[in-house]
């Protein structure tokens, strides 16, 4: 047998010896959809893991695949991940099938319950919404709000044209009617330049997202949410004048313009042809990133003095199929997320946002990133989709059936009479509301 | 131990593995399913309850289910005639030798050889209505610029574009086949005949190129009739103008995350596909009589 040289088995001893002492003793594992927010969080958990030496790794997947593969991983006995950073709509599935572990005893010690907006409790954490159970903790909380050109809003020559024809000054919308004014000015396809994005996508929930703040606005629903009834809330005539007004606003978009996701929207913007774009926050770093001060953010525009935006963001929660000593530790890692200290760090990474109230309101926060103030003015009008176990079969008919009101198959009221048929339909096969 | 003993055991040890292994990946399987099919599963797991055959009689109420048929059939068809008709064209065109013959049909057939889920994707680049190249194109020659991959019109047929791309080469292959396999003699005979060019076409080359051809197109009947991974790249599984029964299978299954519901769905697509794999094996074997009787 040939000898292996005292040298290499030095060096050999040696890495070992590094190996264990860098190495700690228990690991967390956190699952998260693919997006600067996420990379935050494992540079973040840094600090968790110098402070308590429990590693973090905080596993990445594509935003099309992370709903997909997070149920697929619950379908086994124990899940890969001990915390999930799950959508606000995943809450009630993951609540009544077991999921989600159950928070609602141990939070209130160990959380300041008190900095967390009310709204991000409503719908990041409660499952039934208003029922105090507690399943998931703030993570990122997020809403919609509009990104758009501001040096063609400050040129001087679009300014006195738009002041000669509407009468009025160039300035961000805060109604739907000016806003519809705006797309109609900057909408010039001849020279390639196109009045609005908005999300009209058909894949997970980017419709869904992007018609809401006209439904609500509007004066309709998704339905009443303690008998679940639908028809009368989401038929309404005031949900029907939203759609009508949201299909009328898609004149105004670039070609491919009525089926625009989430990344659809974003390349209408930074491709330079487009004046408003609707998105969620976490996306805009980037654009800042690449546009610098052309870009402004403007608040969603509310209708005869309703605004509604639509929320977005995740919570954390811990899986029911790990093992309890994983479970605890989990815990361990939320509480230290939520601390004062600790969101004040989180939210200098792009994208990051807070629920803590006192942070929401400080200077720091709005003058981080140019659209926090944006941002912290869009939270007090924040509403949810329903957050019910059969929330995707809900997605899923919405996007088939506004789909076809948006692409001029279904007039606006057809479209949503026969979506208020499907939703109930679908919430009573689940045993929800008489 | 007797020796005709000896080769029964010697049978049963070279196919007992095999059986075991079909047992276990394919029959266990489907057997499993039927059971499921008629429970309340669900994909993250939970209370296993029968529903009797509610998940069927649901199936027949829930609009998806129709619509996803319409969307297949049309697919099915439209890509397999398109498909057929170049195929065969061309395959009648390169029946002949020439110089480069090899070469070109190499070339023909490279579009067969990439995965679907790929040349998805890069479609989905091409067919783009902003940047795409195609649009880029049609603008350079003062076309317009369809949205191939938005507009509810345009999504089926961008689909069956990139199908037939991908797979009009696999019928040019099987019908050159066939046409090579037609005996050069009766062609001469048909000479000796004065017969014409038309006529020789419709009374020999087609008869006896039916059969090949025939389980050509049920081999891509079947492939289409499943169709998933270009979907799913282009247009997402749940695009009401391009779902398929397959895409519908995939969002019940994994989204909803309703697995009973989809084993009843995913039963009645097979019991569709074997009735017409069925009658058009049977007007195959009659074909294939009709020729071998010529």
């Amino acid at each position: 047998m040939q000898r292996i040289p005292g040298c290499v088995s030095l060096m050999l001893s040696v890495c070992l010896w590094a190996g264990t002492v860098g190495a700690s003793d228990s690991s967390l594992t956190i699952w998260w959809a693919q997006w600067p927010p996420a990379a935050g969080l494992q540079e973040l958990s840094k600090d968790f893991t110098a402070e308590t030496g429990i590693d973090v790794q905080v596993h990445q997947i594509a935003w099309p695949a992370y709903q997909d593969q997070v149920f697929l991983e619950y379908g086994n006995k124990t899940t890969a991940f001990d915390i999930v950073v799950g959508d606000s709509q995943w809450i009630g599935r993951g609540a009544s099938k077991g999921l989600y572990l159950e928070l609602t005893d141990w939070i209130g010690d160990a959380v300041d319950l008190a900095q967390i907006h009310p709204l991000a409790q409503r719908y990041l954490m409660e499952y039934p919404t208003g029922s105090g159970r507690i399943f998931a903790a703030p993570c990122e909380t997020d809403a919609l709000g509009f990104v758009y050109r501001r040096d063609w809003f400050e040129d001087a020559t679009e300014q006195a044209a738009f002041q000669a024809k509407y009468g009025r000054a160039l300035a961000t919308p805060d109604t739907w009617t000016e806003f519809r004014d705006l797309a109609e000015f900057f909408h010039r396809p001849q020279d390639k330049r196109y009045g609005a994005a908005l999300l009209s996508g058909r894949g997970y929930d980017s419709i869904t997202m992007g018609f809401q703040p006209f439904l609500w606005a509007f004066g309709g629903s998704w339905g009443d949410r303690d008998s679940f009834a639908v028809r009368g809330h989401l038929d309404s005539p005031g949900a029907t004048a939203g759609l009508k007004f949201m299909i009328d606003l898609l004149e105004f978009t670039a070609p491919g313009g009525t089926s625009a996701d989430y990344s659809g929207v974003l390349d209408a913007f930074t491709n330079g042809s487009t004046a408003m774009a609707l998105n969620y926050f976490p996306f805009y770093p980037g654009i800042v990133e690449g546009m610098g001060d052309q870009a402004g953010f403007f608040v969603v525009p509310g209708h005869e003095g309703t605004r509604a935006i639509s929320l977005g963001g995740q919570g954390f929660s811990i899986s029911t199929k790990v093992a309890e000593s994983q479970q605890l530790l989990a815990k361990r890692f939320i509480a230290w997320f939520q601390q004062q200290s600790v969101q004040q760090k989180w939210i200098t990474y792009p994208g990051a946002f807070t629920a803590n109230t006192a942070l929401l309101q400080s200077a720091a926060f709005r003058e981080a990133y140019p659209f926090n103030t944006t941002f912290a003015q869009s939270l007090d009008h924040l509403r949810d989709f329903w957050n019910v176990p059969v929330y995707n079969e809900l997605l899923a008919a919405n996007s088939r059936v506004l789909g076809e009101a948006l692409d001029g198959s279904k007039t606006p009221q057809e479209a949503l009479e026969r979506l208020a048929v499907e939703h109930e339909m679908i919430l009573r096969g689940a045993g929800l509301g008489q | 131990m007797h020796v005709g003993e000896g080769d029964r055991w010697l049978k049963v040890g070279f196919v007992a593995p095999v059986l075991v292994l079909l047992l276990c990946v394919n029959i266990f399987p489907l057997c499993y399913s039927i059971w499921l099919s008629f429970t309340n599963a669900d994909l993250v797991g939970g209370d296993l309850q029968s529903v009797g055959v509610l998940n069927y009689s649901f199936l027949f109420s829930d609009p998806r289910y129709a619509e996803a048929l319409r969307t297949t059939a049309l697919f099915v068809v439209g890509s397999v005639s398109v498909e057929l008709v170049l195929g065969y064209g061309l395959a009648l065109s390169l029946r002949d030798r020439f110089r480069g013959k090899a070469v070109l049909l190499t070339l023909l057939l490279i579009p067969m050889m990439m995965p679907p889920a790929v040349m998805g994707v890069y479609w989905k680049l091409i067919l783009d209505g902003s940047y795409g190249i195609l649009n880029q194109l049609l603008a350079a020659v003062g076309i317009g610029q369809p949205q191939w991959t938005t507009d509810p019109d345009l999504k089926l047929l961008s689909l069956l574009l990139i199908d037939v791309w991908m797979w009009t080469p696999f019928m040019l292959l099987i019908s050159l086949a066939s046409l090579n396999a037609i005996p050069s003699y009766i062609y001469e005979a048909a000479a000796i005949d004065r017969a014409s060019r038309w006529r020789v076409f419709r009374r020999i080359t087609l008869p006896m190129s039916a059969p090949l051809v025939g389980l050509a197109v049920l081999l891509r009947a079947t492939d289409a009739l499943k169709q998933f991974d270009l979907v799913m790249a282009v247009t997402g599984a749940n695009d009401g103008a391009t779902q398929t029964l397959s895409a519908l299978l995939y969002q019940v299954m994994f989204r909803d995350g309703k697995v009973g519901m989809a084993s009843a769905y995913s039963y009645v697509v097979l019991i569709l596909v074997i009735a017409l794999a069925s009658v058009f094996l049977r007007y195959l074997t009659q074909l294939q009589r009709r020729a071998g009787a010529a």
